[in-house]
């Protein structure tokens, strides 16, 4: 889970290893913010499942290589 | 604080009970008053039980994917999106700096901490210095990329690779 320059960095990168998804930091940025905010509440309570793939979809992030186990 | 099992939350498929939920929070707690992440003891001694009744309920943790620990099952390796360790990912955010264990999770530290912050890490195909500063939830370099390389039902196969 890393950053880059540009497609053409992570295609260097991959040396011809599967790609996986990128998307920009912006979104990125949006998913961390939904994903991570309530981490260090003192009322904490686990996402279920469902929950963190309902935000992952509400970014679309929708297709199989989002789907989480 | 009793680390007796009472009533159970189901996080996939592993138990989360609302006592080891209370213990997550308090680590979490104190890892973020601290800066770093707090010992078996140090917690144990804050709300008054032994430590390995702390290293029990870590473990617990550990198995529900709440926190992570290293090998020996005795030290926190990551409390997401914090890491223990250094990492490549370095974040100033509330007056400090923070490891993340990821680009994810570096702006994972500013939303978890509901601050501005900057991130210093580099390009991880060409090494060139990246610093990235966060304001109001926004980057201020739209044109980054993030690339996960592991589909999202094997993040947790091995989650320090992920």
């Amino acid at each position: 889970m890393n950053l880059f320059r540009s497609e053409e960095h992570i295609t260097r990168w991959l040396a011809g290893r599967d790609r996986g998804q990128s998307i920009g930091i912006a979104k990125l940025s949006e998913l961390a913010h939904a994903w991570w905010g309530d981490r260090v509440s003192p009322t904490w309570q686990p996402h279920t499942r469902e929950q963190n793939q309902e935000i992952l979809a509400r970014l679309e992030l929708t297709d199989a290589f989002w789907q989480l186990a | 604080m009793s680390l007796t099992p009472t009533f159970a939350i189901e996080v996939r498929s592993i138990a989360m009970d609302d006592v080891d939920i209370e213990l997550r929070n308090v680590t979490y707690q104190m890892f973020v008053r601290a800066g770093h992440a707090p010992t078996a003891e140090t917690i144990a001694t804050a709300i008054g039980v032994p430590a390995d009744d702390v290293l029990q309920g870590w473990a617990r943790l550990h198995d529900a994917h709440a926190l992570v620990l290293h090998a020996d099952g005795r030290e926190i390796r990551m409390a997401n999106p914090f890491s223990a360790v250094p990492t490549a990912y370095r974040v100033h955010a509330a007056d400090r700096w923070w490891y993340a264990n990821c680009a994810w999770d570096a702006l994972g530290i500013c939303a978890a901490l509901h601050c501005d912050g900057t991130i210093e890490t580099s390009c991880a195909d060409c090494g060139d210095s990246i610093t990235v500063a966060v304001r109001d939830e926004r980057p201020d370099d739209a044109s980054l990329l993030f690339h996960c390389l592991v589909p999202a039902n094997q993040w947790w196969d091995d989650i320090v690779f992920t």
